[in-house]
C-alpha cells in the first residue's frame, strides 16, 4: 500500500508515493534520482547518508520515508548555487584536499553545514564532535577539519 | 527485507487502539535501534505504529518535579535551557549517546524501551530514581524505573501498554553526580558505563546511588555498594573496597565489544573514579 508524502526538498515542494517500509534514502536515490546521498553501512554508524531535516543532521538510512511529510530536507544537491557553483563549504573541501574517494564527502559536508548553521565559529573540539558520526576510511580527518575551519572563516568574511 | 505497514496516529488513544487491533505490530519512536533490527532480520513486525505525530509525548516540563515526554529527542534533552541545571547527570549522559545524527532522532522513551543493557540514558535515570508513566486504554500507572527493565530487549510493558513520560525529582544541593562511559571511540555503545550520585554531609555519605551499564542483562543498580557507602565517612581505602565490591556484584558477558573480565574491571575502576571525581580527590 503506497501513501503520498509532500515535503520540501532543497527548497522545492515535491510529492512522492512511498511504501511503509521505505526510508528517506530510498526516496532520495530511487524515487527522485538524487544519488549524491550515499548509503554506506545502512545502520547509522558511518554517516555517509547524512542529510539535514528541519535544520538537524540525520541518517537518511534510518529515517522512515513517511515521517518526512511536511518537513524541509536539504541534501548535497541543494548546496550549490543556481548557477551550479559550489558553495563556500564544498569549495573549502576541494581546496584543502579533504576528499579522497569522495564517498563520505556528501555526509561530511551536510554534518558540517548543520554545525555551521547553528554555530558559525566552532572550535576544533566542536568540529570533531559534529563529525563523530561520519567515518572516512581513506585518509583521515586532518584535512577535513582544516576545510571546516577555512569555510568557517570565509563565511565570516562574506558581506 | 520484508515489507511492513506504517501507521502515524495523531493521538495516544488512536495509537493504543491500533496496537490492540493489529497483531504483531510494534511501536516505533525515533527508529535508530528498531530500523537496524528490522533490516538485520532480528525483528519482523507486520506493522509499525509511529509515535512521532503525537504532540503531547515530546515535551519537557519543569515545575518542582521534572517531566520528560517519552518522545523527547536526545538532542532536545541536551539543549533544554533548564535541564542542564536541574538534572546535569542526565544531560551529561545524553551528550555521550551515539553521534549527532542519532541524538537528533533517538528518543528518551526509545532508549529505555529498547531495553539494551548499555542504554546510556537508563543509568542516570536509575540513579535519579526516575518513575516511568505507563498508559493503556484501561488506565495509567507509575512504575519505578528499576522495575521497568526485565531482560535484554524486554521491559515490563505488556503489549497493550505504552511508556508516555519519565518523572524525576530535583536533587538536593549537597548532591553531586557523574557519568562515566568506556567506548572504543566516543560514539560507540558502552563497553561498560557507570552513573554515580553522592549526597554528602561534610565527609559523611548520606546517600549513594549507582548504576552500571553493559555488565548485566539489564541496566543495573549497584545497591550493595550503595548500602556499603551510606552513613560512612568516605576515604580512599573505602573507595578501594567499593571498587572491589562493584566488580564482584556485576554479571557481564564476553562479546565483540569486550571480555567479561575487562567489563568487571572497568566498572570497579569507574566506581572508584566516580567517587574521587565527586569528592575532588586526585588519584595519582
Amino acid at each position: 500500500m503506497k501513501k503520498e508524502i509532500l515535503f520540501s526538498l532543497n527548497g522545492i515542494e515535491v510529492s512522492v508515493f512511498v511504501k511503509g517500509h521505505e526510508r528517506l534514502i530510498d526516496v532520495l536515490r530511487n524515487h527522485l534520482g538524487l544519488t549524491g546521498t550515499k548509503e554506506g553501512c545502512g545502520q547509522g554508524e558511518c554517516g555517509a547518508c547524512t542529510v539535514i531535516v528541519d535544520g538537524r543532521a540525520v541518517n537518511s538510512c534510518l529515517y522512515p520515508a513517511l515521517e518526512i511529510s511536511g518537513k524541509n530536507v536539504l541534501t548535497i544537491e541543494g548546496l550549490q548555487s543556481p548557477e551550479h557553483r559550489l558553495s563556500v563549504l564544498q569549495q573549502a573541501f576541494v581546496d584543502c584536499g579533504a576528499i579522497q574517494c569522495g564517498y563520505c564527502t556528501p555526509g561530511m559536508i551536510l554534518s558540517v553545514k548543520a554545525l555551521l548553521d547553528s554555530n558559525s565559529k566552532p572550535t576544533e573540539k566542536e568540529i570533531r564532535e559534529a563529525l563523530q558520526g561520519n567515518l572516512c576510511r581513506c585518509t583521515g580527518y586532518v584535512q577535513i577539519i582544516t576545510a571546516v575551519k577555512q569555510a568557517s572563516s570565509q563565511l565570516q568574511e562574506l558581506p | 527485507m520484508k515489507g511492513f505497514d506504517y501507521f502515524q496516529p495523531q493521538s495516544l488513544e488512536e495509537a493504543l487502539e491500533l496496537k490492540k487491533k493489529i497483531p504483531g505490530s510494534r511501536f516505533i519512536a525515533g527508529g535508530t535501534d528498531l530500523m537496524v533490527q528490522i533490516r538485520g532480520g532480528e525483528l519482523k513486525p507486520s506493522t509499525l505504529i509511529s509515535l512521532r505525530s503525537i504532540r503531547d509525548l515530546s515535551s519537557i516540563e519543569i515545575n518542582g518535579n521534572i517531566r520528560i515526554g517519552a518522545m523527547t529527542t536526545v538532542t532536545d534533552l541536551i539543549y533544554n535551557p533548564d535541564l542542564e541545571h536541574k538534572a546535569k547527570l542526565l544531560v551529561d549522559a545524553a551528550r555521550r549517546l551515539g553521534c549527532p545524527q542519532i541524538r537528533n532522532v533517538a528518543t528518551v522513551g526509545g532508549n529505555l524501551c529498547n531495553c539494551s543493557p548499555c542504554a546510556d540514558l537508563a543509568l542516570p535515570l536509575l540513579v535519579l530514581e526516575a518513575k516511568a508513566r505507563i498508559k493503556s486504554l484501561s488506565g495509567t500507572q507509575d512504575v519505578p524505573l528499576q522495575k521497568f527493565f526485565e531482560g535484554p530487549g524486554k521491559s515490563c510493558l505488556s503489549p497493550d501498554q505504552i511508556l508516555t513520560d519519565i518523572f524525576i525529582e530535583p536533587v538536593s544541593n549537597n548532591t553531586k553526580a557523574v557519568f562515566l562511559k568506556k567506548g572504543r571511540v566516543k560514539m560507540d555503545l558502552a563497553i561498560a558505563s557507570v552513573a554515580l550520585l553522592l549526597e554528602m554531609e561534610e565527609k559523611t555519605c548520606r546517600k549513594a546511588r549507582m548504576a552500571a551499564g553493559s555488565v548485566a542483562p539489564v541496566p543495573l543498580r549497584l545497591q550493595k555498594v550503595e548500602v556499603f557507602l551510606e552513613g560512612k565517612a568516605l576515604s580512599p581505602e573505602l573507595a578501594d573496597l567499593a571498587q572491589r565490591m562493584a566488580s564482584e556484584s556485576v554479571a557481564p558477558i564476553s562479546d565483540v565489544r569486550s571480555t567479561e573480565e575487562y567489563r568487571r574491571h572497568i566498572v570497579g575502576v569507574y566506581v572508584k573514579r566516580g567517587i574521587a571525581q565527586i569528592l575532588g580527590w586526585s588519584l595519582d
